[in-house]
């Protein structure tokens, strides 16, 4: 083997040393948020595998008494909730994705230093938040008992209204995930920016490493996904807290609506889940078999293609529902069309493989284990997609063993062998390989002994979620035999936890290379220092750091750069790092999510906590806006930050406008379909023309004078720029004027929110937008002032052309909702 | 590859002028104006939908375009918001497909 | 060939599932007794055959990549440089889709098969309507209701509407074909031909709650005159209880809040203001099912006493409460119900 170039050596503290607490409770550094995650995730994993224990205990034996039903319906739905929201999500994009994508595509930190703390604490919030549920059994606390979540991860109405659960159960779930949602969309916001307009000058989407694709694709998919989920959530709280019929059936409404919400966030989320993990098994399996990825550009295809096909896939969840034989067949040939990709990428990873020089480390055994368990669900997931086959198998343990495959054998065990790969560079150690095996043989004995018979007890009939069966079923042998391999996985993940441990302790010392990787975060120190690069690297070609030690991307022969230069380059290196200013800390995020927290608890307790709650977020916000400036001169000044022609704020906007197109759609599609459903009282007709055609030409005027005022700010007309900033402002005063008197005219005509169906949706659709609308005058109010104190001229006029962006596409929505709702009042929509 | 990679000067792009902003608002109001007689005026009755949408697609074209300025600004942005537009619209048409069928075939009032 | 084909395909899975023999599997969806599961059950062969062959050129590529093609670390030669093949790269991509394409095209001909939107004059019809957390079928075409026991003539077509009262449920016996979703405020519909006389058993597969998995029934398909006997009895009114126990427990009956949710045709009717959110099982031929409980437990004195207790206890979240019918009284209802053969 030729002589390795060593990687850049760094002197200095690195990212995990000095701070203190307060250090990590302000820390805004992707690096230790990014741990923040990965602890926080862990402990959370700890919780729903002792969940995943208490279920398989429970179904050991038929007629069994560990826990009663109502016990058991909680723990089964806080395991789906807790993997799928608390410790997968988080673990891939929260942990590894935070930590590396700077690290990948050499850079300081993410987009929005900020707003990644805020998405973490808005997690630990909703985390507690959906625990909650623990102290109100405790203590025995609300009118009727109370207790954990309890009716399935994906909570069908209309069993999550208050008639069917009236508990603080579901709505400990629905405010939770609501809390959870918004962290997850801003942190998926601030890592699409990061990828697309932080990369390195020379890495080309191209030249990206997979799993940046991979996670690339994942936040596109965040964006798109948990829009529609929001709005069902939104939907479940009116009904359960004001009484609203939107999953009621004797209003005219129909509960399905929540199944196609949930979905079209749902199928996607099953790509958030999948996506990560086939990015950190094209990274791993090239590394130990020293060989490029095969078909790069057909992987990165593959996954855009499938993250593609998700959207037009939920209603396979669906086909037991009645859909019809179109919508049956339709759903069941775009499901299947996804096979194509996800056949591309097994194979690819197998050609990867091929002709190799194999190390079996444990990251290469999980990641090739990987390759059979997954192949194994998705398989099974064409079963599925073929909608008669999928009726004897729906909620069956068929499908339990399916998903399982996808998640557990597929994601999981892609995520542990992610530990195993990157923890030298997270934490500076080693994992200890000999244990790392042990917890890779159980596993797989634990996990196939677990789930593969579950094949055959769906096949048998055996229905999921019920805390019981009869002995006389059949069922009884293998899910004892089920359990018994749970309790070995069990003990898999006590050597995994063990392994953790003991390796922060006294592990072997990592150096910055330890497998000869091929991307850039191996040419920093372990653990890296907390600006990551000394010198930002140019990023030039494919597996950019292997072509650096040895010139070829895919041979090894010679290195790229020689000792001379490398010590020439450290010493630059250590010149430039003196000179480089990270962002300040913050205790802003953590009071923002803690508001946000108050604001939750106060919806269930007492009104008088939202808002205060409600005015500890305004506060933090407007605290966060001017502590920026004073960040962004520093940066500006001191710092040759690269950007790929637009600016982050910018792009996070546009990106953050094609998420609410998907929020508003979900809204508008559900008045356009209960309009027509309206059972009782007034409808449509109602609505005021010659009122709203007002409304309509002030928020479009409104618009204009936005422009004005951004033209002038841009001439460095301040006095000006800040008048039309205010008459903007003032405008959208008038159109909210506007919607007050509509909306009490309507309700003095005996049209309230529970009236009926009609009136819950515009109501819901429309006040929505007023929300907006308020918001966005609140914005422009902030900016006037900012105007007035002097922080905006010309060359910070960007601030005010993103709260026109924001701005204009309000009064884009109201285009539509004006046309959609009230010009056609009397067309029947479905 | 150096072409697509602009430093931060580069982020300055044109802005239309003054004139501009206000052509469009006064297009923007002839819109409205032509919805409103299309709702008003009987005989249009029939083809109600499609004018309406027609000229909604105008309106929401012309602000997104000349004030939201994707008509001058990095073409990146206008990806970053036509590709979930459509989406939306996508899935907007099949939810009401899927409910027509629900309302027409399955559903009873209790 | 395409028998041949079937054939190999049935060889192939039959000893894939080999696992399925010998043991009793009530709800198996692999043994068929009607046209739509067998449909299904062909589906699934098909696919399950595709499934094995695609996992097995996975399995076995992987095999030769780590066992055969590759070397370990140590070995002097530095590996393979190929990271792309365009040639292998669409075979990858065609192969699949043909596969796919071989699946798609029975999957679609089987969707529009088992979704007739017509059927025979003469079908019987049978109304589901699903409770928390019991099953009420009624014939209207008979007259007939009874709950969480289903009787179905053999070899006639068999149209089935489900609804809801409260959430969603759905209604699955394997051995007759796939589950539909019992959704309130629409009604599913399920045609199909039961075609082997026999018991079978049902469970509600949608999870509804507190109870979800004590929500179960049973089929009985019968011959064309079993069924027309069953049914002629059904429509008789209730047994005389004479006198004895039974005569008092009918007393007890018709005192206790029982005829609130309970009907006895001929004895109490349903009351008008009670829809049928609060409506219990029909109990006018009690006496001749087989379970009681939704299927949880066998129908005898001793289970029916201990169920009238406390029916909470013996399934949880049980809408009807404990009446505090006890002693010498719980004997003679039990008694009475006993009686309505």
């Amino acid at each position: 083997m030729a002589a390795q170039p060593k990687p850049l050596p760094v002197e200095g503290p690195h990212y995990l040393e000095g701070g203190g607490i307060l250090g990590w409770l302000t820390t805004v550094d992707h690096k230790r948020v990014a741990v923040l995650y990965g602890v926080t995730a862990l402990l959370l994993m700890l919780v729903g595998g002792t969940e995943a224990m208490l279920i398989r205990t429970q179904l050991m034996r038929p007629d069994n008494h560990v826990l009663t039903a109502a016990w058991y319906n909680q723990i089964f739905t806080m395991h789906g909730t807790t993997m799928i929201f608390l410790v997968i999500m988080p673990l891939e994009t929260g942990f590894f994705a935070n930590f590396l994508i700077p690290l990948q595509i050499g850079a300081r930190d993410v987009a929005f230093p900020r707003i990644n703390a805020l998405s973490y604490w808005l997690f630990l919030a909703g985390a507690v938040f959906m625990h909650l549920g623990l102290v109100t059994h405790v203590l025995n606390l609300g009118t009727v008992p109370s207790g954990l979540p309890n009716a399935g991860w994906f909570g069908y109405a209309n069993l999550t209204e208050s008639q069917y659960s009236p508990g603080l159960n579901i709505d400990f779930w629905d405010i939770g995930l609501l809390i959870l949602g918004v962290s997850s969309v801003l942190a998926a916001l601030n890592f699409f920016v990061t990828i697309v307009n932080m990369r390195a000058p020379g890495m080309t989407f191209m030249r990206m490493p997979m799993f940046m694709w991979a996670i690339l694709v994942t936040t596109i998919l965040i964006l798109l996904a948990f829009p529609a989920l929001t709005v069902g959530l939104i939907f479940l709280f009116l009904d359960r807290f004001f009484g609203t019929h939107f999953y009621r059936v004797t209003a005219g409404a129909t509960p399905i609506l929540w199944q196609h919400l949930f979905w079209i966030f749902g199928h996607p989320e099953v790509y958030i889940m999948a996506l990560p993990a086939f990015g950190m098994i094209s990274e791993i399996l090239p590394v130990f078999s020293r060989k490029p990825l095969f078909g790069y550009p057909m992987m990165a295809y593959s996954l855009v293609l499938i993250a593609f096909l998700s959207y037009g896939v939920w209603g396979h969840h669906m086909f037991a529902t009645g859909m019809g034989p179109i919508a049956d067949a339709t759903f069941a040939i775009t499901s299947m069309l996804i096979a194509i990709p996800t056949g591309i990428k097994v194979f690819s990873w197998i050609a990867t493989v091929w002709g190799g020089r194999l190390r079996f480390t444990t990251a290469m055994l999980f990641a090739l284990a990987f390759i059979i368990e997954f192949t194994i669900g998705g398989l099974s997931g064409i079963m599925h997609a073929s909608a008669p086959i999928d009726l004897q198998q729906t909620d069956s343990y068929f499908v339990v063993a399916h998903f399982h495959y996808v998640l557990g054998g597929g994601v999981l065990f892609a995520i542990l062998g992610a530990f195993y790969y990157w923890c030298p560079k997270i934490s500076g150690r080693m994992l200890d390989e000999t244990l790392g095996k042990w917890q890779f043989w159980l596993l797989v004995i634990g996990f196939n002994l677990t789930f593969f018979p579950m094949h055959w007890l769906g096949t048998w009939g055996m229905p999921r979620r019920i805390y019981t069966y009869a002995p006389g079923m059949g069922w009884s042998t293998l899910n004892f035999v089920e359990t018994i391999g749970a309790y070995i996985q069990a003990v898999s993940f006590i050597v995994f936890f063990a392994n953790i441990l003991l390796t922060l302790r006294r592990g072997e010392k990592a150096a910055a290379d330890p497998w000869d990787g091929r991307t850039l975060e191996w040419s920093v120190a372990s653990p890296p220092p907390a600006y990551n690069f000394a010198v930002l690297p140019e990023g030039g070609s494919r597996d950019d750091f292997w072509v650096q030690k040895y010139g070829t991307l895919a041979g090894a022969h010679g290195g790229g750069s020689s000792a001379a230069g490398a010590t020439a380059a450290a010493h630059a290196a250590a010149e430039a790092a003196e000179h480089i200013h990270m962002p300040a800390p913050s205790l802003y995020p953590l009071l923002f999510a803690l508001g946000v927290f108050l604001m939750g608890v106060g919806a269930l307790a007492w009104l008088r906590i939202v808002i205060l709650g409600g005015m500890v977020v305004a506060l933090s916000i407007i605290a966060m806006a001017f502590e920026y400036p004073a960040h962004g001169e520093e940066a500006a000044e001191s710092e040759p930050v690269f950007y790929r022609g637009v600016d982050n704020r910018k792009a996070g906007m546009w990106a953050f406008l094609g998420s609410e197109c998907v929020f508003f759609t979900a809204l508008i599609s559900t008045y356009m379909v209960y309009k027509s459903r309206n059972l009782a009282g007034p409808d449509a007709q109602i609505l005021n023309i010659p009122l709203t055609s007002f409304s309509t030409f002030i928020l479009l005027m409104s618009s204009l004078l936005m422009v004005l005022a951004l033209a002038a700010f841009r001439r460095g007309d301040d006095k000006w720029g800040r008048i039309w900033l205010l008459g903007t402002a003032g405008f959208g005063c008038i159109f909210l004027g506007g919607q007050v008197y509509e909306f009490t005219d309507f309700y003095l005509q005996g049209l309230y929110m529970q009236t009926n169906i009609f009136g819950q949706t515009f109501y819901t659709l429309v006040g929505t937008h007023g929300f907006h609308v308020f918001i966005g005058v609140c914005w422009l109010v902030t900016l006037a002032i900012a105007g007035f104190l002097g922080k905006i001229d010309s060359k910070r006029s960007l601030a005010v052309e993103i709260a026109g962006l924001y701005w204009h596409f309000v009064d884009v929505v109201w285009i539509v909702i004006f046309t959609l709702v009230y010009l056609m009042r009397t067309v029947k929509h479905a | 590859m150096s072409a697509n990679i602009a430093q931060s000067a580069a982020l300055e792009h044109e802005h239309p002028g003054v004139s501009i902003y206000v052509t469009v608002a006064v297009f923007l109001i002839l819109l409205t104006g032509m919805e409103l007689t299309v709702f008003y005026v009987q005989f249009l009755q029939p083809v109600l939908v499609p004018l309406l949408i027609i000229l909604a697609i105008a309106k929401f074209s012309l602000v997104a375009m000349f004030y939201m300025h994707l008509h001058y600004d990095s073409k990146v942005f206008t990806t970053f918001f036509i590709f979930p537009l459509m989406l939306a619209v996508t899935l907007a048409i099949s939810l009401l497909l899927l409910f027509e069928y629900l309302l027409h075939h399955l559903s009873f009032a209790l | 060939m395409r028998v041949l084909l079937r054939r190999l395909m049935g060889v192939a899975v039959g000893g894939a599932l080999a696992g399925c023999a010998g043991q009793h599997h009530p709800m198996n969806t692999l043994v068929t007794k009607s046209n739509l599961a067998s449909w299904i059950y062909s589906l699934f062969v098909q696919v399950t055959f595709w499934d094995l062959l695609v996992l097995a050129i996975v399995v076995a590529a992987l095999a030769l990549a780590i066992f055969w093609f590759s070397t370990r670390v140590g070995d002097p030669t530095e590996p393979a440089a190929f990271q792309s093949d365009t040639r292998l790269e669409l075979a990858w991509i065609i192969g699949p889709a043909l596969i796919l394409l071989a699946i798609t095209v029975p999957t679609v001909r089987t969707i529009i098969r088992t979704q007739p939107n017509r059927w025979p004059k003469n079908a019987l019809t049978v109304k589901v309507i699903a409770h928390r957390w019991w099953w009420e079928f009624s014939y209207p075409q008979y007259h007939i209701q009874t709950a969480d026991e289903l009787h179905l003539p053999v070899n006639r077509e068999i149209h089935f509407e489900l609804t809801s009262a409260d959430i969603i449920h759905s209604f699955w016996v394997p051995a007759l074909g796939g589950k539909r979703d019992v959704i309130p405020g629409q009604v599913n519909q399920i045609t199909l031909i039961a075609n082997t006389p026999g018991e079978y058993y049902g469970q509600c597969a949608e999870f509804c709650g507190l109870s979800h998995a004590n929500m179960r029934f049973r089929v009985f398909v019968q011959t064309q005159d079993g069924f027309k006997k069953w049914m002629d009895h059904q429509l008789k009114p209730p047994v005389n209880p004479g006198s004895g126990p039974a005569a008092a427990g009918a007393a007890i009956y018709k005192n206790a809040p029982c005829a609130i949710c309970h009907q006895i045709r001929g004895v109490s009717g349903f009351s008008k203001q009670y829809t049928y959110g609060f409506r219990g099982p029909d109990l006018t031929h009690f006496g001749s099912r087989t379970t009681i409980a939704a299927g949880i437990l066998d129908n005898n004195p001793k289970n029916l006493a201990r169920w009238i207790a406390n029916p909470p206890e013996v399934k949880p979240g049980a809408r009807m409460p404990a009446l505090g019918v006890r002693g010498k009284e719980l004997d003679e209802l039990v008694a009475y119900l006993e009686s309505l053969k």
